[in-house]
């Protein structure tokens, strides 16, 4: 096992340094180090910056487009986008629906799909979730019902689809639906993509504890889609669905952005001069250590071949409560501050709260990252899969 | 008795949905239910016959915020009556009768302004300043329901010694700027420049006005720490309730082993944050000498016990657990508020061990 990096990845992290300090967007290097909520132009300018530099599939084999990097530096790339608080990569075009195309769509598929997302100029989001079927989402309902008329192939999909992230801004989606429901119930999903400019959809607002509208549910009524939007077979679809849950686990260990906010607490921390905190700032650090050094060697692991796995379920467990106790030390660091927060019309008669500024962002990171220990396959599905594929219990 | 009184009251005029309009609407509170309070009596309940009070105590009011923190109630009746009615009522202040009665009819809000931005939870700190002609200068913070009170109760110093001073909001030289709070309430933060005073504004000074700010906060600490122990047995029964309604893998998630400890383990800590409770408002009902003592070891269980009740609830509930429609999600903002209120868990650690 080697867990420290070599020359030519160091190189590597030197250029990643130099791709930030220069092109990464300014304004929204301003917005972000500030703590300021950023649009989704940001957002769009973030991600067109990245595929100007090529490196938009920065997990894509190189014959679609992709960068082809090693599992190293796919670390460290995503440790130093952290390290300098960038926003997320959006994981839902890149990271989930681009490697289920290219590996199980046609040639017709790829064609239209791959590059629009390398270049972001189509923004997906992920119809898995369904109101009934969360944890358990082999019992989704969704139902995609194949017609014929006049030679057009298509499915007619009725539905609802929920914790929808940022369903609002997006193009496409791409839905588990239920096509079979005679068999046992993994048997009977498919794979569907679907254009959500298409009538008899309709995107509901979900407002979070944080006041913020992130996730949505998104309706289907008699919403027709070309069976050509097919991915791979009719009753497959949670083969894809497994395959594209393994790639989400990439960089979900957080861990460069998780140093970057602890050293910001750290420094509140020693402003207010407070021995209690510095002693659970101290922990969380010991902890981030023991989850970096972890990563690494599952990677090292990769890197000679081998498959960790259900492993990487530590680096989801380990890496979402990380986030979670280092926004609740913001808060503790608060103290009294920590009362304030915009309610439905903001902070009352004021546009900033009084008190410290990192007194409202550490609250509403805290409140905003209670759904990482839930989402992704909760913390306690995890642990299932713990304990079933590793443990073998 | 009083119990199932406000449990009823809570039940038909109090639901959250009644709740989420409130907060939704451009009134801090609604005048309404305070009325219906004024109704019950339970704005009188606190204050000294002498007063024209009901004459009851800390153990009432327990009882009263244990079912405030179920339904999380937003209307203040920390700031109006806990805070400023009972230092009055302590008081040996002349007018006292007088205003008292106006909060028992529910036709005056006043708010205490004990915090400074400096003195980090060191109420008897004290930079605003009261000169020699009674001028008043100086900036309080996380004035609670600062934006809606009538009159202002505030402490200050002349240099020698602590005083307590009351006016009007509307008197020259006070600004006050409303801030939302995360619990659904309101506090402000509030300037004094010259603001004109005379010997009539003035409650108490030096050792009385001392004590009146020690029990009225330690006070105010027992209430909101009953109102935690509210939250959190609501937030173990709605978790239970949730889970056993919610079907995953063909049954309800409530017959997984791993939710059922973590659900008992919420129950204990219920049970164990109510036992402190109880000890804690009996010493102040007595009004023992080690009473402050007993506050801090509740305050400092509830702060932590409290949040993790409320974190577990939200995690056992789901996405709905985030979810702003859902009620759950919100006992976990009031949670983080009892903790930033009067002294942390760290903070209140540290009073028991001194």
């Amino acid at each position: 096992m080697d867990i420290n990096f070599s020359k030519e990845d160091i190189a590597f992290r030197d250029e990643v340094r130099d791709w930030l300090a220069n092109d990464y967007p300014k304004h929204v290097k301003e917005k972000t180090d500030s703590g300021i909520t950023i649009s989704k132009q940001d957002l769009v300018d973030f991600h067109k910056a990245l595929s100007k530099k090529g490196w938009m599939g920065y997990n894509w084999p190189t014959e679609y487009g992709g960068t082809g990097w090693s599992a190293s530096k796919l670390y460290i790339f995503n440790k130093e986008l952290g390290l300098a608080g960038c926003p997320p990569i959006l994981p839902f075009g890149v990271g989930m629906v681009g490697p289920v195309i290219y590996t199980f769509g046609n040639d017709e598929q790829k064609e239209t799909f791959l590059p629009d997302i390398l270049n972001f100029n189509t923004w997906w989001c992920q119809g898995y979730s369904e109101p009934g079927s969360g944890s358990d989402l082999a019992s989704l309902k969704t139902k995609a019902v194949k017609r014929n008329d006049l030679d057009e192939e298509y499915y007619v999909v009725n539905g609802a689809k929920t914790w929808t992230t940022l369903a609002q801004n997006a193009d496409w989606i791409f839905c588990l639906v239920r096509t079979d429901s005679s068999g046992i119930k993994q048997e009977g999903i498919s794979f569907l993509l679907i254009d959500m400019k298409s009538p008899g959809i309709e995107v509901k607002p979900i407002i979070t504890i944080d006041g913020d509208h992130e996730v949505n549910t998104v309706f289907f009524s008699d919403v027709k889609v070309p069976a050509k939007n097919l991915i791979g077979e009719e009753g497959k679809g949670w083969t894809y669905a497994k395959f594209l849950l393994a790639h989400e686990r990439f960089g979900i260990a957080a861990v460069g952005s998780s140093m970057r906010e602890l050293d910001r607490l750290k420094k509140i921390v020693n402003d207010i001069d407070n021995d209690d905190l510095r002693k659970k700032v101290g922990e969380l650090e010991v902890s981030l250590s023991a989850l970096e050094i972890t990563e690494l060697r599952l990677l090292s692991e990769l890197e000679n071949g081998g498959h960790p796995g259900a492993e990487s379920s530590i680096l989801k467990i380990k890496g979402t409560e990380m986030q979670q106790k280092i926004s609740e030390l913001f808060v503790e660091a608060s103290g009294e501050y920590a009362l304030m927060y915009p309610g439905p019309h903001g902070y009352g008669s004021n546009d900033k709260p009084a008190g410290p500024d990192y007194a409202a962002n550490g609250l509403s990171a805290f409140l905003n990252l209670r759904k990482t220990s839930i989402y992704g396959g909760s913390n306690e599905i995890q642990k299932n899969i713990l304990s079933k594929f590793v443990l073998g219990v | 008795m009083l119990r199932e009184q406000i449990q009823k009251f809570c039940e038909s005029e109090y639901d959250f949905y009644k709740r989420e309009d409130i907060v939704k609407s451009s009134e801090d509170f609604d005048s309404n239910v305070w009325k219906l309070f004024a109704e019950q009596g339970w704005l009188s309940m606190a204050f000294s016959e002498d007063s024209g009070g009901l004459g009851f105590g800390a153990i009432e009011l327990s009882i009263l915020f244990e079912e405030f923190g179920k339904s999380l109630v937003i209307e203040p009746y920390l700031a109006t009556v806990v805070l400023s009615g009972s230092l009055l009522d302590k008081s040996s202040y002349p007018h006292k009768n007088e205003l008292i009665e106006q909060i028992c009819i529910g036709d005056m809000h006043i708010s205490f302004a004990y915090a400074e931005a400096s003195n980090s939870y060191d109420y008897l700190s004290v930079n605003t300043s009261l000169d020699s002609k009674n001028v008043l200068n100086g900036t309080k913070t996380l004035v609670l329901n600062g934006g809606n009170a009538n009159k202002i109760i505030s402490t200050c110093t002349d240099g020698n010694e602590l005083k307590i001073v009351i006016f009007d909001t509307n008197t020259n030289g006070v600004s006050i700027n409303s801030f939302s709070t995360v619990d659904g309430q309101s506090c402000a933060e509030i300037s004094f420049e010259n603001v004109q005073l005379d010997d009539k504004n003035i409650i108490a000074s030096g050792e009385e006005a001392i004590e009146l700010v020690n029990k009225t906060i330690n006070l105010a600490t027992l209430c909101i720490c009953a109102e935690a122990v509210g939250c959190m047995e609501s937030c173990y029964t709605k978790t239970l309730e949730y889970t056993k309604g919610r079907e995953q893998f063909g049954q309800p998630i409530s017959s997984f082993q791993v939710l059922q400890h973590r659900m008992v383990d919420m129950f204990i800590e219920s049970e164990l944050a109510k036992s402190l409770l109880i000890k804690a408002m009996l010493e102040v009902n007595n009004n023992s000498e080690d009473m402050t003592k007993h506050v801090s070891a509740l305050k400092s269980y509830i702060g932590k016990a409290g949040k993790i009740s409320a974190q577990d609830a939200v995690q056992m509930h789901g996405g709905m657990g985030v979810s702003e429609e859902m009620m759950i999600g919100h006992y976990l903002k009031k949670m983080i508020s009892i903790d930033a209120l009067f002294g942390n868990s760290d903070f209140h650690l540290k009073n028991i061990s001194n």
